[in-house]
């Protein structure tokens, strides 16, 4: 009987830390295979050498609309071979996403995970709130959450 | 052993007759939250909601910025629960709106302030005081029912309702 309860308080425990997994500052940017605009896989990790930063976002989330605006402009200003800029999306209905995407301006890849808060990359990343931002060095590993432009601007230059 | 199990099965038993005969029931609630950043944008709420045992299922409407909450049979939950978990969320209620049984609003801690009591199957109704309305809502409301003897008491304990349909 007391073996069955610490298995199940242990088998618990282990679920509890699988659920709240999430990506800490110091981990490696994990392979993450989604959609762009375009119907192509693409892996968050295939871009070596670089700067990435992911955005997640949603169509229907207002300060991420705004926020897609300046990240534009920052797009723009920084050398493209030195930072990979990704949004991803969890938005439910792709139309939105791509009409947001085209009346947002937006030019910087752009991912899909069509499934609100409970998107396989959410979860990965710990996304609790949009929008959320995590930004990875050269060398894959997470440096920064939710940088401010002048962090970034200041790392890229 | 097994007359004890006799006598969980009979306080089982009389536990949802009376929960299923008494108690004031709520189907769903349709909530809509207020805050200072995007409601929506959150997954705070949902997360709070769902940890719920009445909860069934939680429902995003992203074009109203409506949680419609699924309970359980025979929950005997009270309007207050949705407030004090959306603003545990960090959040607070814009509108709250009831589906509940007819004979649940007929008696305590409900008190008609509007609309007319109907022989529906399920009747919408939407708690009117404080907390559960904007400030801006709750300030013309406080008027309008000004000659209510118990709406502007603010007592947390009981909870003003208009029948919608």
């Amino acid at each position: 009987m007391n073996i069955k309860i610490n298995l199940l308080a242990f088998l618990l425990l282990i679920f509890s830390i699988n659920a709240n997994a999430q990506i800490k500052v110091g981990d490696r940017l994990p392979s993450l295979e989604l959609l762009n605009t375009s119907s192509e896989k693409i892996n968050v990790n295939q871009f070596k050498d670089k700067f990435v930063l992911i955005d997640f976002w949603a169509s229907w989330c207002a300060p991420c609309r705004l926020g897609n605006k300046k990240l534009v402009k920052l797009h723009a200003e920084l050398n493209p071979a030195k930072i990979e800029i990704i949004g991803i999306s969890i938005d439910t209905d792709p139309n939105k996403w791509i009409k947001a995407i085209a009346k947002d301006k937006i030019t910087f890849l752009q991912l899909i995970d069509p499934n609100g808060f409970d998107a396989k990359s959410a979860l990965l990343f710990g996304v609790e709130e949009l929008s959320s931002k995590y930004l990875f060095d050269e060398k894959g590993i997470l440096i920064m959450k939710n940088p401010t432009e002048e962090e970034i601007i200041n790392l890229i230059k | 052993m097994k007359i004890v199990h006799k006598k969980y099965i009979l306080l089982f038993a009389l536990t949802i007759m009376f929960a299923a005969t008494s108690q004031a029931q709520i189907a769903k609630a349709e909530i809509q939250a207020t805050g200072l950043t995007c409601s929506m944008c959150s997954n705070a709420i949902n997360k709070q909601l769902k940890s719920l045992a009445e909860v069934e299922n939680v429902e995003i409407d992203l074009n109203t910025n409506t949680f419609t909450v699924t309970l359980k049979e025979n929950n005997s939950l009270k309007p207050s629960v949705f407030k004090e978990n959306v603003e545990k969320a960090g959040f607070f209620i814009g509108s709250l709106i009831l589906t509940v049984k007819p004979e649940t609003i007929a008696k305590e801690p409900y008190i008609l302030l509007d609309g007319k009591e109907k022989q529906a199957n399920e009747i919408l109704i939407q708690v009117l005081d404080k907390g559960y309305v904007t400030n801006k809502t709750f300030k013309k409301l406080s008027k309008s029912y000004k000659n209510s003897l118990t709406f502007n008491n603010n007592d947390e304990t009981d909870f003003h309702i208009k029948v919608l349909n």
